[in-house]
């Protein structure tokens, strides 16, 4: 049904898919699995006409794809339920569901009892609980993604669905609604349509899929029968053998002081579920997790930036109320959210501004800020950081590259002297030089006496930097990694639900406790 | 000469482009209609008319820095200017008293405003939109719907009138206001925190800055300075009932005017003075060759279109610049990742 040949993709020197071939036969259910950066969402968005290829051909059907072009894609019946899923909240079910295909008109009016047929047609083949009219935003995530899947499988006589691309369509789902999801799969599947379904939850996989391709680094490992692999080597191919430990500061972490700086505990905040964290002076804790996890909640949960529904947050022994990043500075807590360009620093004002902004009194003095000073701060974390351009510190901070930003944003907590730092994602979208230096700050403002957190999806990251690694499993910390078992390996192999069933990650963990 | 050198120099022409327009303005009417244009009293009418506009536009220029699109600036100037004046001829207070009233008047309705917009999160234009409506129906009840006699005594109408080096004292109070508002704005906490809020309100909070605050107190700040240039409108001019409305669009031209000037992307106070002046130059110029009265409007109108559209395509040819030098030098940001649009972006994002 689908054949690829030769498919590559690279983002200026940067490889995200090597030449990469593939074929899929009618009916058949096809997992794609890999880690962030393996090329799954590269391949994916060159299949739904985001990205040009460099590279390759596909063909659907028989006939050719013409890869960068959506509407290629679609005419020729490949169909996509992304990870966002593509819904239009203010809309209703009926109106989403005709978005992609079109509405039925009459004159150039909407015919009313079409749509209404089409929508209940749609629906009841996937045998979801959902009133046509009804507003998709006030859908639970279950009935949502059953939504974006209906839409997707709709038939349209001008070109049927012969491939459905679901990428991560069960990550918000609960357990139940899972198995609901898949059993539909089965029958649509059923009717001759390929699936190529995308997941990082390897149970599902099991008894579901035919056939499994892994990618990692850009590079297919290996495409095989779902019945002739184990779960062990699925984790094995996602995540490689050997891993150099790219930071030999890392060796040198010394031993902790136990003065516990950041106390959190039985923290409810949608989805994590009675989590506790202790962070000692001196320790770099991190939190690893499937998206789903929590992981992306729980700093900013613990921030202010997000709601606190229940439990509580100390920090050197001051309670912390739910909401109020103002007092959590004050408190000396710094927090680096995952998405800078959103909310992690203010792209109009100049480097300069962004990096004095916490604990700005400090330059003021009647009746001016003190732009010398500012300058001179502003100039030495520049030279600590390696920022660059090293001399752009008035210009907007939109201008720079994505790891400079982050390293400004680093630096505004680091000229504070923040006792505690809390870092989503710290190095997403930022190069090897400035991971290292970033890495390198880190290392030594807790040896200095802060306490960090990481929350990172790489989990090299985390091992490189980290002495503790708390892995998130639905909402609940699910196992903590030690001394010696923090290693990419364990981590990863932790996230995916290594800890569960009897695939306990190697034999030379010094300390691993597994929580119901 | 350097690509980057270049730039510069462009950009140097682009900061300084009010200037250059001004200046240009002004040796076009020299030449064209010397004897009319060239005559101080020309200059000190401008001056003294433009006063209150460009008082307006500060506090315009204010409330956009903090994100706020406040919309009810014209109608708290009127409201003060006619109870300033009513107090005093209907109902016979004094003058002090009329005046602290008509100024407590600003800081009422930039609190509720405030109260609206950050407490029950009700998005700026709405908010303020309704609250100018409100002070019309106010102001209709002050004055039982006719023009209140303006008040009689020379001391009042000398608040303003009085004669400064040639130019009418008003002229000076707009100064100090001016200059009061720039040294808030661009050298102490309060005035970065407002550029910080009106720039990413969600990435201000989370560095710790009381965002509800800051909004707050911008808002506050905007209608008090329009309370003060009602009443100074009182003394120069006397109680009129309906020229609140008709300074709205002059003083957000200016101000949206202003951010292209000086410190291009940031609503600036300086930036704004001077695109007050050379739009009023420019019209009076106009005004004086054709006769015509329409001309502010269409001027405004057109150079607030010309200009912010200008500075816009600009920047976005900058950004367009930096993004292909980047991802030339192989810069880990995907294609498209790096975006450098001004923070002037009238009621789109910015009305909450």
């Amino acid at each position: 049904m689908l054949a690829i040949a030769g498919v590559s993709k690279a983002f200026g020197p940067t490889v995200a898919l090597k030449p990469f071939d593939l074929e899929i036969a009618r009916g058949e259910i096809h997992a794609l699995v890999g880690e962030n950066g393996s090329g799954k969402s590269t391949f994916i968005k060159l299949l739904a006409g985001y990205h040009q290829p460099d590279a390759g051909e596909a063909f659907v059907g028989g006939r050719p794809l013409k890869l960068g072009s959506a509407d290629s894609a679609y005419e020729l019946g490949v169909r996509f339920v992304h990870q966002d899923l593509g819904l239009i909240g203010d809309l209703s079910v009926e109106d989403n569901l005709h978005l992609t295909q079109g509405f039925p008109t009459r004159f150039g009016t909407l015919r009313a009892r079409a749509m209404r047929t089409r929508t209940r047609e749609a629906i009841e083949r996937l045998d979801i609980d959902v009133r046509p009219g009804a507003k998709v935003e006030t859908l639970s995530p279950a009935l949502r993604t059953g939504v974006a899947v209906a839409r997707a499988l709709q038939d349209d006589p001008a070109s049927p669905a012969r491939l459905i691309v679901m990428d991560e369509p069960t990550a918000t789902l609960p357990q139940d609604e899972v198995s609901r999801l898949l059993a539909v799969m089965q029958n649509v599947v059923a009717g001759g349509v390929a699936v190529i379904f995308v997941t990082h939850r390897l149970d599902e996989l099991i008894g579901f899929a035919d056939r499994l391709t892994v990618l990692r680094d850009g590079v297919r490992q290996t495409t095989r029968l779902m019945a002739e692999i184990t779960r062990r080597e699925i984790v094995h191919l996602m995540v490689g053998a050997e891993f150099e430990e790219a930071h030999a500061e890392a060796q040198a972490i010394e031993g902790v002081e136990h003065v516990p700086l950041l106390q959190v505990s039985r923290l409810d905040s949608t989805p994590l579920r009675d989590v506790d964290l202790t962070v000692a002076s001196g320790e770099i804790v991190g939190i690893a997790g499937l998206t789903g996890s929590g992981r992306e909640t729980l700093l900013s949960a613990i921030f202010g930036g997000a709601p606190r529904d229940a439990g509580e947050v100390s920090v050197g022994g001051d309670a912390l109320p739910p909401r109020r990043p103002d007092l959590a500075v004050e408190l000396g807590i710094g927090y680096v959210p995952p998405d800078r360009k959103v909310n992690g620093a203010l792209m109009d004002l100049s480097a300069q501004e962004n990096l004095v902004l916490p604990a700005l009194r400090r330059l003021w003095r009647f009746p001016a800020l003190r732009e010398s000073v500012a300058a001179r701060e502003t100039a030495h974390w520049f030279r600590e950081l390696d920022v660059r351009p090293s001399d752009g510190m008035r210009r907007p901070l939109s201008t720079f590259s994505g790891g400079n930003q982050q390293k400004v944003v680093l630096g505004k907590w680091l000229r504070v002297g923040s006792r505690v730092l809390l870092l989503d994602e710290p190095t997403q979208g930022v190069d090897v030089g400035a991971k290292a230096v970033i890495y390198h700050h880190l290392v030594q403002t807790a040896r200095g006496g802060a306490g960090i957190v990481v929350a990172s999806s790489d989990s090299d990251e985390l091992a490189s930097i980290c002495h503790r690694v708390l892995i998130l499993w639905n909402g609940r910390v699910a196992a903590e990694l030690v001394g010696a078992a923090v290693s990419t390996r364990n981590i990863s192999a932790g996230v995916l639900g290594g800890h569960k069933g009897g695939e306990t990650p190697d034999a030379h963990a010094a300390v691993l406790s597994a929580r119901p | 000469m350097a690509v980057w050198e270049r730039r510069r120099l462009n950009f140097g022409m682009d900061r300084f482009s009010g200037l250059y327009l001004f200046a240009l303005v002004v040796v076009i009417f020299s030449l064209w209609i010397p004897d009319l244009f060239l005559d101080m009293t020309t200059a000190r009418s401008v001056a003294s008319a433009q006063a209150i506009v460009a008082i307006l536009a500060i506090a315009a220029t204010i409330s956009l820095a903090s994100g706020a699109f406040d919309v009810s600036i014209g109608a708290v100037a009127n409201l003060s200017t006619v109870v300033a004046v009513a107090l005093q001829t209907i109902y016979g207070w004094g003058m002090l008293a009329s005046i602290v009233v008509a100024l407590a008047i600003g800081v009422v309705v930039g609190t509720i405003n405030g109260f609206v917009i950050v407490v029950l999160k009700v998005g700026a234009v709405v908010a303020t939109l309704g609250m100018g409506a409100i002070l019309l129906a106010v102001q209709e009840i002050v004055s039982m719907s006719s023009q209140p006699p303006p008040p009689s005594s020379e001391t009042w109408s000398n608040l303003t009138l009085t004669p400064v080096l040639g130019f009418q004292i008003m002229v000076v109070y707009m100064l100090v206001i001016a200059i009061v508002a720039w040294w808030v704005m661009a050298h102490t906490p309060a005035g970065r925190y407002i550029y910080a809020v009106g720039s990413n309100a969600d990435a201000a909070r989370l560095s710790g800055i009381k965002v509800g605050k800051w909004q707050w107190l911008a808002l506050i700040s905007s209608s008090t300075l329009c309370s003060l240039a009602g009443v100074i409108y009182a003394s120069a001019y006397g109680p009129s009932l309906t020229y609140g409305g008709s300074l709205l669009l002059p003083a957000f031209a200016a101000a949206f005017l202003g951010s292209t000037q000086l410190k291009p992307g940031r609503y600036n106070i300086w930036g704004t003075l001077i695109a007050v002046y050379v739009l009023a130059t420019g019209v009076q110029g106009l005004q004086l060759v054709t006769g015509v009265s329409w001309l502010n409007e269409l001027f405004s109108g057109l150079a607030l279109i010309v200009a912010v559209g200008l500075a816009g395509w600009r920047h976005r040819q900058a950004a367009e610049a930096r993004r292909l030098g980047a991802s030339s030098k192989g810069d880990a940001d995907p294609p498209g990742g790096v975006d450098a649009g001004p923070v002037v972006d009238p009621v789109g994002a910015r009305s909450s």
